[in-house]
């Protein structure tokens, strides 16, 4: 059976669930049952959860979650915003193909029947969107959206350090769309604690971020019948287990890990063991029985207080343990082992091989080990010192019902993760390419990791851009918003005098939002002052000459919507206009936007710009579709709001904003990364590409054939 | 394996579950189970199959709520959660419960955006705690540990509070005695910083009266007659020896590896696993102890060889006796057959035979340990099981009072006096919660209503007989009169106490229905000392932790419920 695949078909199925998912987007979102097939039940706002447990059976619909799970499992954020971003696309897209039929493509297709050319059609569009995702996008996002972006780094040292006011707004917000309104201010603020709890030097928190995303089920507790306030975090590691053998010990205590039984075996894997007497079988029983003693009385003569054990360990070694005090727990997942030493630095122990009385090399001190009692279930609390940057702690997780439980340690995992892509570099490929330029030079690939500045090489070539129209718009934006510092040719010297310019830009961290707010139209008149100059002499100069513009960018984003002291992000990015070279900038990272569709809004208005003055058709109707359906985010987040923060209201504040360069006040605190939501964009785009190249869905019995390694191997 | 491969079922998907009809008769049907087993006079449930098998009369949340099929994933939601409670702390499951169905439906009916309503009650939730947890609050009284009365009051509000242990006044006063005597002798004596409670046993004996029950120090094993006919006449001394094994003692090699053993023929390693446990019995008579006792099994050659020497033998003692018995004899579980340190023996004062009902039992009386055994008595199993329930429910609630050494009200007064408090809080100064959760007067007055309706709905679920349900307008307690005195014209002459049993009925107390709209009051926050001494003879009372937790989670649950938008349900 072949059913034709229609854009039509596949807004349909998109606004379905837009209906579920717009239910639960944002601050005002609300909770979805899901049941298991085994009964249980689970509270989620999370999309991708959600999208899963749909199960749905439409072939479309299972790409659109397919293309939703993939980029989750980049990002870790942003399934409903995905869903109902996909859906305004393909709104967009209805609305046009249904008013001009077929106006701007070409005639050949004229021959084939409705639906095919239809497909011809769309095969179009999917290739303008996927031209529009490598050379518009990356460029509009480097040129005009950079200059609004924020940091999480407080910027007063050298040192990238986490700035707690911004974390706190940014977990804030995302623990909004993600657990219940009830809840996401507690949760917010207890994986702040932990964060700052968890870190042994302000500077060393990508590591911290990275084990805690890595070992998130050790690290945490779920505790039901227990109201959520609740919730805490405790010092040390608890192990989901109780004490074989428990002797209380007081002051520091020194451990071994252990992978195998201490006791030894008649045979090992592999070899026979012959009985040819009852002696025989008598003395070997008493030798095992002695060797056991003695090893765990030479573990007590090295002051070994606690065994922690990944095997069960036999009756034997448990009795002996306990007669010379040390305490065993027993069966510890490999997981749990790995991340103790991943803390302590510590090796497992492995047996003397003769029984000469050497040194136990492998022993670490922890503070405290003792039995830890929640909700009547025994767990073992230890109080690991730390060698590593990760300075252990756990979160006890409370809640009514597991559901809700396993929701928030879900959020929580997926904030660590968040966390982990927002404090990476995401590279764009911006490429500035002319599309009917012939002479193809090979790319030259800058990568430009935020701090270290690489000279660019340059390429000359003809004088032939499409884009000078808008090369020149941006020189007057950047002349307008005087942000922009650019300097000619002479890259080293400027960079110091740039440096030299920044102290009396960078602003104190202010406690409260309100002398912020006045701040910052000062804070741009100091600017005003200083810049001009500088500006008149280089930009001159690089107007004059041949068509190869280097600048060099520093510039100073100080508008600041949110609360709290957040500091200006210094965004350094090499960036070439000429015509033929290839340039990778990047999103650098740490780089947020305050929540309530500021990013949607933004790129809206710069893409709209950019669609006004595109002399290419398609080009200028992609991005006009594009912008138009970004706005589709903020709409539905602020559907239910009232009087003056209804959508067109703020939409109407923000441009006007925009026009006469001044800060967007945004109504919400709260701040989210610019990398996930840039991520989500192409993401989106990929996914609609995929839909729109597609005509004919056939279903068929039997699973498509793969194609079997051999064949492949033969014919490479 | 391909063929088992399926497809899976797509879910079905349902908006706004609270506005189906389904949802709300279940609820309401789950609802009227709850509200009529609540309360001394609450009625009772039979749980059966309908195809043979054991049959349950009870009136318990715990018994109730895993016995009950519910299918509506919003129900199970909040049946989850109140067993989740119940298993935390035994006591208020059903309080729970109808506290979280009446805050629903009372919301329901309101219909305001869902969004204002779980803001609200968060707020007036935590006016209820920081009130509950204040020095001034009204409906707290203090425990004194010096004094048993008040904990007294506490087991038999409790043990009054199960009809289906279907106990006489005369039983409950004895049952909770015992149960009180349990918990003091888990109590060790030099207490440092910590305390670590001792362990109590219940021991189940059908078919005796109730007054029959008993309490001993130490800890009684059910021995077969025909066994007992084999231990010795116990000798008279004032100490004996005792070792505890926790290895099997049955001559099985364990753990011999991975690899393969072999035994070349005409060995017998039978042979040689006895000759090592008898080498063992010799070193227990050796060390002079006196009874041996093993979790497994004990081989029957060294049964006897011990019982030749003198040396008691009790095998197959279970792994749930064994942390009881290593702590009242303050042995340590011996898990080697070769040698034994003699300082994994332990000790016990005396040890004896006894017989109860139809049963024997071995009696260890322990040197100065926190052990003791609770012989239960019940006429039949199903009222056994629900006495052995609500005899842990007690101990478990003193447990908890000794955390947290207070007592709440019982008798529904704490929750008219709750109400009364949150009424009077949010008319006098809403001020705070009003610039907290950006809503207006009138949301704060209707929801700040349903809350309190459900709170009052509670107490009032305490009423089964169809009897006048009253308020005080000075203190906020609550008070019933019976049914059948509908003519009379002046209530207070019919009150005599209110349902905590603290204030008694004097003229100017100014009266209003239940559930019928009065004039917000301040009930009087501070206690009458004098009133509360006298009356501490028969006041009715609720365990302190367990209901201010089962409030939170009731409210927490509530709001869940209310937030719900979608549900979907997997078919597979």
């Amino acid at each position: 059976m072949a059913a034709a695949c229609s854009l039509k078909a596949a807004l349909q199925v998109a606004k379905v669930l837009e209906t579920i998912m717009s239910c639960c987007l944002g601050p005002e979102g609300r909770q979805v049952l899901c049941t298991k097939p085994t009964g249980e039940v689970l509270l989620s706002r999370d999309g991708g959860r959600l999208l899963k447990a749909l199960h749905l059976e439409h072939p479309l619909a299972r790409m659109m979650v397919a293309c939703v799970s993939s980029h989750l499992r980049k990002t870790g954020d942003g399934a409903k915003t995905f869903i109902i971003f996909l859906c305004h696309l393909l709104r967009g897209l209805h609305a046009i193909t249904d008013k001009e039929k077929d106006s701007f493509f070409s005639e050949n297709i004229q021959t084939h029947g409705k639906h095919w050319k239809n497909c011809c059609q769309w095969k179009f569009i999917s290739q303008a969107l996927l031209t529009f995702q490598t050379q518009v996008l990356d460029y509009v996002v480097d040129h005009y959206l950079s200059r609004h972006f924020l940091s999480i780094f407080s910027s007063s040292t050298k040192e990238r350090t986490l700035c707690r006011n911004s974390l706190e707004m940014l977990l804030e917000a995302y623990f909004c769309g993600r657990v219940g309104r009830n809840n996401h201010k507690f949760i917010s603020q207890l994986t702040c604690d932990y964060f700052f709890k968890g870190m042994a030097c302000e500077s060393a928190f990508e590591e911290v971020f990275e084990l805690v995303d890595d070992c998130f089920v050790e690290l945490k507790v779920g505790v039901t019948g227990l109201p959520v306030s609740e919730s805490r975090i405790v010092a040390g590691l608890v192990l989901h287990r109780d004490f074989s053998v428990y002797c209380p010990a007081d002051g520091d205590v020194r451990i071994v890990i252990v992978t195998e039984t201490l006791q030894p075996l008649f045979s090992t894997s592999g070899s026979e063991f012959i009985l040819n007497s009852e002696a025989q079988f008598q003395t070997s029983q008493f030798w095992i029985t002695e060797r056991t003693k003695g090893i765990m009385k030479h573990l007590q003569s090295q002051d070994v207080k606690l065994l922690l054990s990944s095997v069960k360990q036999p009756d034997l070694v448990i009795y002996y343990a306990g007669l010379n005090g040390i305490s065993v727990v027993e069966c510890l997942s490999s997981e749990e082992v790995s991340l103790i030493q991943k803390i302590i630095g510590l090796a497992p122990f492995v047996l003397p091989q003769a029984s000469s009385q050497h040194e136990v090399s492998s022993t670490a001190l922890v503070e405290f080990c003792k039995p830890l009692i929640l909700r009547s279930k025994r767990y073992v609390h230890l109080g690991l010192i730390s060698t590593c940057s990760f300075v252990p702690h756990c979160i006890v997780l409370c809640g009514p019902v597991q559901g809700l439980v396993e929701q928030h340690s879900d959020a929580l995992h997926g904030a660590f993760k968040m966390l982990r892509q927002l404090f990476k570099d995401l590279d764009l490929n911006y490429m500035t390419q002319a599309s009917d330029q012939n002479c193809t030079s090979g790319p030259l690939i800058y990568k430009n990791s935020g701090e270290s500045n690489q000279l660019p090489e340059i390429v000359n070539g003809s004088i032939q851009r499409p884009y000078q129209g808008t090369v020149v718009k941006n020189k007057d934006e950047l002349a307008k918003s005087q942000t922009y510092l650019k300097v000619y040719s002479n890259l080293v010297v400027p960079n110091i005098e740039l440096e030299t310019h920044t102290p009396c830009s960078t602003l104190e961290v202010t406690p409260t939002d309100e002398t912020l707010r006045c701040l910052s139209p000062n804070k741009a008149m100091i600017i005003d002052d200083h810049e001009p100059r500088i500006e008149s002499n280089s930009a001159n100069s690089a107007t004059k000459n041949t068509g190869i513009d280097i600048y060099y960018e520093n510039l100073q984003v100080t508008k600041i919507a949110g609360k709290g002291g957040m500091l200006p992000v210094r965004c350094m990015s090499l960036e070439m206009s000429t015509s033929l070279s290839y340039c990778f900038s990047s999103i650098p990272a740490g780089c947020v936007l305050p929540v309530g569709g500021s990013f949607e809004i933004l790129l809206h208005y710069y893409l709209l710009n950019y669609a006004k003055n595109c002399q290419q058709s398609e080009e200028a109707m992609v991005s006009m579709i594009i912008a138009n359906a970004l706005l589709g985010i903020p709409q539905s987040l602020y559907k239910s709001k009232k009087g003056n923060y209804r959508f067109p209201q703020i939409y109407v504040r923000a441009l006007s904003a925009l026009q006469t360069n001044q800060p967007i006040i945004s109504s919400q605190t709260g701040l989210e990364s610019v990398a996930g939501k840039y991520q989500l964009l192409t993401s989106v785009l990929q996914c609609l590409t995929k839909i729109l190249t597609l005509d004919l869905v056939i279903s068929i019995k039997r699973q498509p054939r793969e194609i079997s390694d051999q064949d492949s191997e033969e014919e490479l | 394996m391909m063929s088992r491969v399926e497809a899976k079922k797509p879910s079905s998907c349902e908006s706004e579950p609270l506005t189906s009809e389904r949802v709300r008769v279940t609820l309401s049907v789950l609802k009227g189970v709850m509200t009529s087993c609540y309360g001394p006079a609450g009625r009772l449930k039979q749980l059966h199959n309908g195809r043979g098998g054991s049959v349950r009369t009870t009136s318990q949340s715990a018994a109730l709520l895993t016995g009950l099929p519910v299918s509506h994933p919003v129900l199970k939601i909040l049946v989850a959660s109140v067993q989740n409670h119940v298993s935390c702390f035994s006591d208020c499951g059903l309080f729970t419960a109808i506290l979280c169905c009446n805050l629903v439906e009372n919301v329901q009916r309101i219909g305001l955006p869902p969004t204002t309503v779980i803001k609200l009650n968060k707020h007036l939730l935590s006016l209820c705690t920081s009130y509950l947890t204040s020095e001034a609050c009204g409906c707290r009284i203090p425990v004194d540990f010096s004094c048993t009365q008040i904990l007294l009051c506490l087991v038999r509000s409790i043990l009054t509070s199960k009809p289906a242990c279907m106990l006489t006044r005369k039983e409950i006063d004895h049952v909770s005695t015992l149960i009180l005597r349990v918990f003091l002798l888990t109590i060790p004596e030099n207490a440092k910083d910590r305390i670590i409670l001792g362990k109590s046993v219940i021991i189940p004996l059908k078919g005796q009266r109730v007054t029959d029950s008993t309490v001993l120090p130490g800890i009684l094993i059910e021995i077969p007659e025909v066994q007992l006919m084999k231990i010795l006449p116990i000798k008279k001394s004032d100490s004996f020896k005792v070792a505890l094994f926790c290895a099997s003692l049955s001559g099985d090699l364990s753990d011999t590896g991975e690899g393969t053993l072999v035994v070349s023929y005409r060995v017998s390693l039978e042979n040689a696993v006895l000759d090592q446990l008898l080498n063992l019995g010799r070193q227990l008579v050796s060390d002079h102890v006196d009874l041996v006792m093993c979790q497994k099994v004990i081989h029957p050659s060294l049964k006897q060889f011990l019982r030749t020497h003198g040396v008691t033998a009790i095998d197959r003692v279970g792994v749930a006796l064994m942390e009881p018995l290593s702590k009242a004899t303050g042995t340590q579980p011996i898990g080697s057959l070769a040698s034994i340190s003699p300082s994994s023996y332990g000790s016990v004062k005396d040890l004896g035979t006894a017989k109860f009902g139809s049963k024997r039992f071995f009696h260890l009386i322990p040197n100065e340990a926190t052990v003791c055994s609770l012989l239960l008595c019940s006429r039949n199993d199903t009222a056994w099981d629900e006495l052995k329930l609500t005899s842990q429910t007690a101990l478990h609630a003193l447990q908890l009072t000794i955390r947290e050494p207070c007592v709440l009200l019982g008798g529904g007064c704490t929750e008219t006096h709750m109400a009364a408090y949150i009424r009077h809080k949010t008319r006098s100064e809403p001020e705070s919660i009003l610039q907290d959760s950006a809503c207006t007067q009138t949301e704060l007055q209707l929801i700040s209503e349903a809350f309190c309706g459900a709170l009052e709905s509670v107490a009032g679920s305490l009423e089964h007989d169809g009897g006048e349900m009253l308020t005080d307008g000075t203190y906020g307690h609550f008070w019933s009169v019976q049914a059948d005195s509908s003519s009379v014209v002046n209530w207070p002459d019919l009150l005599s106490r209110c349902g905590c049993g603290l204030h008694s009925c004097r003229g100017e107390l100014g009266w209003s229905f239940l559930r019928s709209p009065c004039p917000p009051f301040s009930p009087v926050t501070c206690l009458p000392p004098h009133e509360a001494a006298g009356a501490a003879n028969n006041l009715t009372l609720d365990c302190f932790t367990a209901k201010l937790s089962g409030l939170q989670v009731a409210v927490e649950t509530a709001n869940l419920i209310l937030d719900l938008s979608y549900v979907i349900e997997d078919k597979n």
